[in-house]
Order: structure tokens, then C-alpha cells, then sequence
């Protein structure tokens, strides 16, 4: 039985070629979406899942309670030993303090090489090998790291240093300061742990190099890259290790500080997806994926439905026949169903083929080293089976039951009206569907880019155009200045600054603040960016009261933002004069200016109370305003000058608004991820669209030509087709409108400052829509009505 | 075989209604060939309809080899259908997806016959039809006569009880024609009961009856032989 419905089913595809080829097209990029998003979502899921009693082990982050709660990923340095010394709920903590960056010199007799290591290292204990699944191919992970100056590195990095000799016992310098042996070689780390670093050194050393820092006294700083991981023990929950963490406070802060500093759990398997701290990716934009890949399936199903029931007619003889011959109704179903498997299988290796195409691009696109391997992933072949079951039925069942319903008297006698398959409803219930589907991608689609192009074109309150960094990699004051005077002098520089970042970066320190003589910190922290007086020119900062800072190498005047006068309940005049202490009392000095807001975050984040003060112990980097037509001839004196002054060191440069549009990486990936799968549901919408239209002329040729012959225009005719489709993309038009936009303003609450969803986007929407469903019917709608009345009466 | 009593159809729209049917009785016996005429409306098709078991009387009996039919749900008719009756349609309705071997081999498929048994069986009537050599070709690309051929082909491979034909030759020539007609001619003298809708005073010759209808009644019954 089923040898013949795969026969008739075969025959039939070839038959009808363009139906065929429109439903094959549609599933398969449907489904090859949903295999890619299905990938991109797991492999999301997968970040750190491999760690051995995976629901014990938890991160100790910190939480400022003060006028608001911030959260931090990190820990104070000296938090984890004191944790392992005052509670037993831990089988293991380990201590990790990464720092990016590092420049690792090997010397093999007179041979020098260097590499610039950007993921840097990371001073870890050896405990953190045992928390973490991270295998040793080579050494003793109980001992690799027990002694100072001891190093476990990657085996990658392990042949990209040393080639193929072994790299046990061997010796690398750290940022020229800090020699390491090699006691280990870790397997390298696999693309699915947020754990980057290929360098780990004993955390014992540490002292070597950050004396202050590592001091197990330093409990008022944070420092992003320190994280305290612990296992708990099999009998501890989190809830009671939250419930005595406070007492970590009260001992280790007092007063005030007691109440602000408090410390919590955090879930490793949390630790990919929390915003508040360093997650990666909310999980509501990989639930956003899932159901875009989800409505594209179901707009390819639509499709096939819709196609299906309208091409019925032509099926109803072979229908009767069958059914006079005995055929049952379930018998017919079934016959159907096949022909849609044997259909849905076609598109399924057709998408398979697509996806692995495609994830090369995806991977670039995010940075990431997905893999497609669909007999080494059970949970990829379930998809797979699950999905190819959903397509059939989703597409095959009702066209199944419509046709097996078919009265064979009629059915035989070609008295099967379109009327009487009924399912016109139920079509345009579809296409409506599909529409909404694609208008509410679309609307996305127009927001997303809206608010990147605001991101991009909106005044940041500083000049980023035309400004290269380079990095000042040892704090040297009369290094520095030289650099400084000879980069001054090349030709197309306009101006430069020492400073510490520039006025929006990644890199910030926040620090408490006292206002003259108060008792005690205000309730925020101020964003210090120490600078020299060159600062406000280079970068364009407009004071609004008061002046700049002296020339000075040490801080004792402050420019500070509008939001500090905000903050204080003052105006920026009144501020003038004003004494304040930062950074724990070691910066003090008056405000002598105040200059207009800027935004020193993304527009992710409000914009920070700022003070900008001279400081040359904290410059770490020189940027420079350069005269764009110079920039090449500028960008080679500056290496020049960089490398004859920091010989020994990795000389590097970056343009300041590249890094600024990386705050903005994220969005930009959801922008393509969006704008790409907005373009193939509308790709997938159109096929069926022109073969709905296809068919509707098909069933119209008579009634077009009886028009025409009563004296019809052309205009009449296509208006035949365009009323119902203006309809119909008018109905989804009203669903998808307010639901795209809840969702995008669900989307832009992610922005402190955003653009607002006019009815702009809106119209843009609509007029898009309706530009490619008329460029999809209009050609076989003019066809039709260009059709000689006498060739479309004979037809009948 | 065949005993209906009584029998009405009504064809009902929103405003029309039209009478098929109109307390119709006769009765066929096994081994008959009876041709049914009359003209365009009589509800001649409509009564072959229900006698193939593929529509239902409004009102009447219909008592097929001794079984009350009238009130069969689709299921039962189906399989009484696939079993006893063969049907020769005036378009021949073959499938055009299938080949002439695949369509005759269609009835035997839905009675679960085996895949080899299925084979011989479709050879033998093939070669009883003499079309064997045009086993593997569509139906489109044969002339109406062999088309014809096919059909009858198909309508007896499953040995059945009935034959109901409606028009079998009006879309062939004559010589086409009276071939198929010798075919169904031959199949009632093995034994196979025949009912013949046709509008063909030369074909109705071949009939051991002839029923004639007029709106829904039975006007005259011929005896011919």
C-alpha cells in the first residue's frame, strides 16, 4: 500500500513542478532557520554544563545595596580564603583573578619572542581544576599550580610557544616583571565555557606582581576579574549559605559599609544568561529565536496548506476513483500524509545541507565555534525528528482530511467546486498568518535598526571621530611624557591626552564620594577618569561652569559631570569652589569645573556621575586626535615613536569609535540574526503568496473573461486580486502591530536612552508588506488580466 | 441479486427541490445484463449511484444478495463495494499518475491481495483484454478504446459479483465500442451480472432487459431475450 502511495506521491511531484518546487524551497529554508537557531540555542545552553556536580557549584558575587542595588560578578580578593576559613558549607573554593592583556616574552638562548596574549592570564589555586572539568592533558592538576611561579598553559598555546617540544619545565616572563615555569598543559578549553583564558599561573604569586591588590586586606575594592567559585557539599543548599553570608559583612565592614557590601550565590549554570552581572546572553533573546525559528516552520507549513488545499481540486478524480474502488477515508488521509513526508524528507536533507553551509557565516557572525553533527548529537536528531514530525502534520493533515472528504459522485464528475472543498476561509485565516508573521519581523526588523542607527548617530557629549589610543604599558612618568612630546609633533595630530580611558569605555573605576566635610560617602559611586588638562579639548568636553583643571601630574582640582550636581540637588555654578574626596581619601581637591553630560556607558546604561582629575599614576593609555587625511603616515610615526620609547614591550592602537560600537555587539548580532530571518520568512511568504495568486488566476480565468467580455477593464481585473489581498495583509497588519510592538518595547526597555516607536515604523512596515505582495501578485495578476477573454472563455 | 423497493432520492438546495428518485422498485437477478434508459434527469445515474453503493436512498429498500444495504455506513459500503462490485465509467477514469498495470492493480491493493498473487491476477486479465503490451504506458498515451479497455480491466480484476456501467461507450467510436461491448457481453456469460446505464439504443441490444425511466419512475420494462 504505501509502495503505491510513494509512487503516486512521486509522480505527482514531478507533475506539478512549480508546486513541488515552492513547498520544497519554503520547508527547507524553514526548517534549515530552525536547525541553525536550534544549534545557536544549545550551544548556548551547553556553556558549562560539563562540570562534574554541575548543581554545587556556585559563583560568590557582590551586591552594593545602597540608593539602588548594583551587582557585581566579582569578589573582593581576600573573600574567598576567608570564606574557606569561616564556614564549612564548601567541599572546595577556589580563587581566580584574571588580567587581560598580558604580554609574554620566552627566551630560548638569544632567541626572544614575544606574543601579546589579549585573553591575558589568570592567577588561579589548584582547587579550581578540581571544581572545573578542565582536564590535564600533561602535570598534576593537585600540584600544577601549588608552588609560586608555577604556570599550567593550553595545548595549543603550549605548540605555539614551544612547537612541538615539550613545554613541561619551560619558562615564560609575564609583562616583563614575572617569570613562570610550566608544571602542566591543559587540554584546551572547549568553545562552550565561558572560561577564556589559556594561562594559568599559581595564585601565590600574585603578591609578586599586585602586592596591594593581593593583600588579604584589600576588602574595598573589586576588581571585575577576581571571582571566588564554590562546590558546595552535598548537604548545603544556597539558601543557607545566602542566610550567613551577611555575617562575611558584619565582619569584614563596618558602619555603613557593613550594610552596603553584601555577598550572594549565583548558579553556575546562571552565569551564560544574567545581564545584572557578566551573562553573556539574556535568555530571552535565545526564547526570541526560538520562536522566530518556530514561525518560520509554521510559515512554511502555511505554504504548503495553503497550496495543498487549493491544488485538491485537481486530486479530486484520482479521489473518486480511489474511493470507488474501495479507498476509505483514513486510507486517503494516510496516502496524503505520505506524499507530504516524502515531501517534508526532501526539504529536511535540503535544509541539513543549507544549515551546515550557513553555520560557517553564523560562527563568524557571533564569534563562536558551533558545530552541526547530526549522528553525534542525540538531541539534534530528536529536533530533527520531532520537527519533520510537526512539518508533516502541521502541513499535511488538514489538506489529508479536506480531500479524504471528497464525495466521490461529485469528485468523479469534476462537480467538486472550490466552494464545496470549503478551506477559503481557513486560507486566508493562513495567509493572514503568514503576514502577521513577517510584519511583526519587519517592525522588529525597522526598531532594532532604529535604535543601532540612534546608538550610532546620536551626540555622545564627546568627540569619538578620528581618535587613536595606544596604550601606555608601564607607569613611568618621564616614559610617558616623551611619548606624549614626540607623538605631539607628527604631522596631522591634532591634539593628545595621558588618561586613563577615554570618556566612554569598557574599563571604568567607580569609587565612593564625600562632599566637604559630610560624615560620611554619599549613597552613589563617582566614575573617576584621571587625565591630563588636555582631556576636555582632545575629546571635546563642553564645560557649563566654571574652568578647566591646572597642568598638574596630581590630583587636587576636579572637573566634574551635570549628573554630580544632579546628585547633590545643585546647580553646576553653585558647585564651583566645593571640596571633594574620592577613591577612599586619596584624591581630595576642589571642583573647579563642570562639564555638560556625556555618555561615558552604552546607551544600555544611565549615565554616570563622573569626575575627571589628574592623576599620572592611573594613565594607562594616550589618545590622540588625528587629522584623518594623515591618518596612515600619522599611524606608522606613531609605532615608530611607541616602539623606540617601549622597546621591550607589544606596541598596539585602536580607533576610540570602533570600540564604542562593540557596547554594542549584541545588538548588532540580534540586528543580522533578525534582519536575516525577517528576510527569509518574507522570502517564504512570497512563494506562497505567488502560488496562491497563481492558483486564484487559475480558478479566475473564466470569471476574468466574462468580465472582460461584459467590458471589464484591466484596472477591474487586478483590483479582483488586489481587493483580497489588500484585505487580508490589512487584517494582519491590525495583529501584528501591537504585538510587534510589545515586544520591541519590552526590547528597547534594555535602553536607558532609546528612540521611541513612532507610527513611522509602523507605516514603513505596512508599505514594505504591501511593496513586496504587490511586486509577488502583480506579475501574474497583469498576466491574467492581459489574457484574451477568448482564450480564458475557452479554457473553461 | 439486487431487490429495490420503494426507493427514493430527493436532491434538496435552499430553494429548489428535486426529485431523483421516485418510489422506485425492480429487481435484477445474478447472472442478468440489464440496460437502464432514459432521458437526461431521469435519475439514471443517480440510481446507479445507489446501486454502487456510493450514495444513499432517501427512503426504500435496497436488499443486495440478500442483505439490507440502504442504511450501510460508509465503512460497511466500502467494503462491500471493494468485494462484489466493478464499475465502468463513460470518461473511463483512470488515474493519470498511474500506469495501466498500476491502475488495474489499484482494487487489489485496497482488498489486501499479496503483492505476487496481485501480479498474476493483473496479468491474466490484461492478457484477457489484450493490452498486456501496453502495460507500462499512462493512461494518456493510449487511445480511448484501450483506455476503455483498462477500465473494464480494472472493474473485473477483483472478480466481481456486479458490473455497473454507466455510458461505457459513449466516448468511444463505434468499432471501439462494440469491442467493449463484446467484452461485457462476454464477462455476463461467465457469470458476471451486468447493469448498463447508456443512452445507446444499439448498445442496450446486447442486455437480456431494458428498464426505462422517466422522471425518477420506471416507465417500461423491455424483455429481449
Amino acid at each position: 500500500m504505501f509502495k503505491n502511495y510513494f509512487k503516486i506521491g512521486w509522480r505527482n511531484l514531478l507533475r506539478h513542478k512549480t508546486y513541488t518546487a515552492i513547498n520544497i524551497v519554503g520547508l527547507s529554508l524553514g526548517i534549515a532557520c530552525a536547525i541553525l537557531i536550534f544549534t545557536l540555542v544549545t550551544f548556548h545552553l551547553s556553556f558549562d554544563r560539563f562540570h562534574p556536580e554541575l548543581g554545587r557549584i556556585y559563583r560568590i558575587t557582590t551586591e552594593f545595596h545602597d540608593e539602588k542595588i548594583d551587582y557585581n560578578s566579582a569578589v573582593p580578593q581576600p573573600l574567598g580564603e576567608s570564606f574557606r576559613k569561616d564556614y564549612t558549607f564548601a567541599e572546595t573554593t577556589a580563587r581566580i583573578v584574571d588580567f587581560p592583556n598580558s604580554l609574554i616574552t620566552i627566551t630560548e638562548g638569544k632567541d626572544i619572542k614575544k606574543f601579546q596574549e589579549e585573553k591575558g592570564v589568570a592567577y588561579t589555586e589548584p582547587s579550581f581544576f578540581d571544581i572545573f572539568n578542565y582536564p590535564l592533558l600533561k602535570g598534576d592538576k593537585r600540584t600544577a599550580l601549588l608552588n609560586p611561579n608555577t604556570a599550567v598553559i593550553t595545548g595549543s598555546l603550549a605548540k605555539k610557544y614551544f612547537g612541538t617540544a615539550d613545554p613541561i619545565g619551560k619558562t615564560f616572563r609575564v609583562d616583563n616583571k614575572v617569570d613562570y615555569t610550566i608544571t602542566g598543559v591543559l587540554k584546551d578549553l572547549p568553545p562552550n565555557t565561558d572560561r577564556k583564558q589559556d594561562i594559568y599561573v599559581s595564585y601565590v604569586t600574585m603578591k609578586q606582581r599586585y602586592s596591594w591588590f593581593a593583600s588579604d586586606s584589600s576588602w574595598q575594592n573589586v576588581y571585575s576579574g577576581s571571582q571566588c567559585y564554590i562546590r558546595l557539599k552535598p548537604s548545603i543548599t544556597p539558601e543557607q549559605v545566602n542566610k550567613a553570608l551577611p555575617q562575611m559583612s558584619n565582619k569584614y565592614y563596618s558602619g555603613r559599609d557593613a550594610k552596603i557590601w553584601q555577598f550572594r550565590l549565583q548558579p553556575l549554570t546562571d552565569i551564560h544568561f544574567n545581564k545584572d552581572y557578566d551573562g553573556y546572553v539574556d535568555k530571552k533573546y535565545l526564547w526570541a529565536l526560538g520562536f522566530i525559528g518556530l514561525f518560520l516552520i509554521i510559515t512554511a507549513c502555511v505554504n504548503f496548506v495553503n497550496l495543498a488545499t487549493a491544488q485538491a481540486l485537481n486530486r479530486s478524480k484520482e479521489v473518486g476513483i480511489r474511493k470507488v474502488l474501495g479507498s476509505l477515508r483514513p486510507q486517503l488521509f494516510w496516502q496524503f500524509i505520505t506524499e507530504t513526508t516524502l515531501i517534508t524528507l526532501f526539504a529536511l536533507v535540503l535544509a541539513y545541507g543549507m544549515a551546515c553551509l550557513s553555520l560557517p557565516w553564523l560562527n563568524e557572525l557571533l564569534k563562536s565555534k558551533m558545530e552541526l553533527h547530526l549522528l553525534d548529537s542525540p538531541y539534534l536528531s530528536l529536533f530533527l525528528l520531532l520537527t519533520t514530525i510537526l512539518v508533516i502534520f502541521l502541513s499535511g493533515s488538514y489538506p489529508g482530511l479536506v480531500l479524504a472528504r471528497f464525495q466521490p459522485i461529485l469528485a468523479l464528475k469534476s462537480r467538486i467546486s472550490q466552494a464545496s472543498i470549503g478551506g477559503f476561509s481557513l486560507r486566508r485565516v493562513l495567509v493572514v498568518t503568514q503576514f502577521a508573521i513577517c510584519q511583526a519581523l519587519i517592525i522588529g526588523t525597522i526598531v532594532i535598526a532604529g535604535q543601532m542607527y540612534y546608538s550610532k548617530s546620536i551626540d555622545l557629549g564627546f568627540n569619538k571621530d578620528a581618535i587613536v589610543t595606544l596604550p601606555i604599558p608601564i607607569n613611568d612618568k618621564t616614559k610617558m611624557h616623551t611619548l606624549r612630546d614626540q607623538v605631539a609633533t607628527v604631522a596631522g595630530v591634532e591634539k593628545l591626552t595621558l588618561c586613563h580611558q577615554p570618556p566612554a569605555s569598557a574599563s571604568n573605576s567607580n569609587t565612593g564620594i564625600v562632599y566637604e566635610n559630610r560624615p560620611e560617602e554619599e549613597h552613589w559611586y563617582i566614575n573617576m577618569k584621571s587625565a591630563d588638562d588636555q582631556y576636555l579639548n582632545t575629546f571635546g568636553l563642553k564645560l557649563v561652569a566654571g574652568r578647566n583643571f591646572y597642568p598638574s601630574d596630581t590630583t587636587r582640582e576636579f572637573v566634574v559631570n551635570e549628573t554630580v550636581a544632579k546628585k547633590l540637588n545643585m546647580t553646576p555654578q553653585q558647585l564651583l569652589g566645593h571640596r571633594i574626596k574620592t577613591n577612599g581619601g586619596t584624591l581630595k581637591g576642589s571642583i573647579v569645573g563642570v562639564v555638560k553630560d556625556f555618555h561615558n556607558y552604552s546607551l544600555h546604561s544611565q549615565i554616570a556621575p563622573i569626575c575627571i582629575m589628574p592623576d599620572y599614576t592611573d594613565y594607562v593609555s594616550l589618545s590622540i586626535k588625528v587629522n584623518l587625511h594623515n591618518t596612515h603616515t600619522a599611524l606608522a610615526s606613531f609605532e615608530k615613536i611607541w616602539n623606540s620609547i617601549y622597546p621591550e614591550y607589544f606596541y598596539s592602537y585602536h580607533f576610540l569609535d570602533d570600540r564604542i560600537s562593540e557596547f554594542y555587539e549584541m545588538d548588532k548580532i540580534m540586528l543580522i540574526l533578525v534582519e536575516v530571518f525577517a528576510g527569509i520568512a518574507i522570502f517564504i511568504g512570497c512563494l506562497g503568496l505567488y502560488g496562491l495568486v497563481s492558483f486564484m488566476a487559475l480558478r479566475k480565468t473564466k470569471e476574468i473573461g466574462v468580465r472582460k467580455v461584459l467590458g471589464a477593464g484591466i484596472h477591474n481585473i487586478l483590483w479582483l486580486f488586489g481587493k483580497e489581498f489588500a484585505r487580508l495583509l490589512l487584517i494582519a497588519f491590525l495583529i501584528a502591530a501591537p504585538l510587534a510592538w510589545w515586544i520591541m518595547h519590552l526590547y528597547l526597555r534594555d535602553f536607558e536612552y532609546r528612540i521611541t516607536i513612532g507610527p513611522g515604523v509602523f507605516l514603513l512596515a505596512i508599505f514594505f508588506t504591501f511593496l513586496i505582495a504587490t511586486l509577488t501578485v502583480g506579475y501574474r495578476s497583469i498576466r491574467s488580466a492581459l489574457a484574451s477573454p477568448v482564450k480564458s472563455l475557452r479554457t473553461e | 441479486m439486487i431487490k429495490i423497493s420503494d426507493l427514493q432520492k430527493v436532491y434538496r438546495t435552499e430553494e429548489v427541490e428535486t426529485v431523483a428518485l421516485n418510489h422506485l422498485s425492480f429487481e435484477v437477478k445474478e447472472g442478468e445484463f440489464v440496460s437502464v434508459m432514459g432521458p437526461s434527469g431521469c435519475g439514471k445515474s443517480t440510481l446507479l449511484n445507489i446501486l454502487g453503493l456510493l450514495d444513499d436512498p432517501d427512503g426504500g429498500s435496497f436488499i443486495f444478495n440478500g442483505t439490507e444495504v440502504a442504511h450501510f455506513n460508509e465503512r460497511k459500503r466500502a467494503d462491500l463495494r471493494k468485494r462484489n462490485i466493478g464499475f465502468v465509467f463513460q470518461s473511463f477514469n483512470l488515474i493519470d499518475e498511474l500506469t495501466v498495470f498500476e491502475n488495474v492493480e489499484l482494487p487489489l491493493i485496497y482488498l489486501g491481495v499479496k503483492g505476487p498473487e496481485r501480479k498474476q491476477r493483473v496479468e491474466t486479465v490484461l492478457d484477457k483484454m489484450q493490452i498486456m503490451h501496453r502495460r507500462n504506458h499512462y493512461p494518456q498515451q493510449l487511445s480511448g478504446g484501450q483506455q476503455q479497455r483498462v477500465a473494464v480491466a480494472r472493474a473485473v480484476v477483483n472478480n466481481p459479483k456486479l458490473i455497473l456501467a454507466d455510458e461505457p461507450t459513449g466516448n468511444l467510436d463505434s468499432s471501439n465500442g462494440n469491442e467493449v461491448m463484446q467484452l461485457l457481453t462476454d464477462l455476463n456469460e461467465q457469470g458476471t451480472t451486468i447493469i448498463m446505464v447508456t443512452h445507446s439504443e444499439h448498445d442496450s441490444r446486447y442486455s437480456h432487459r431494458i428498464i426505462r425511466m422517466l422522471d425518477g419512475q420506471t416507465v417500461t420494462e423491455n424483455i429481449l431475450v
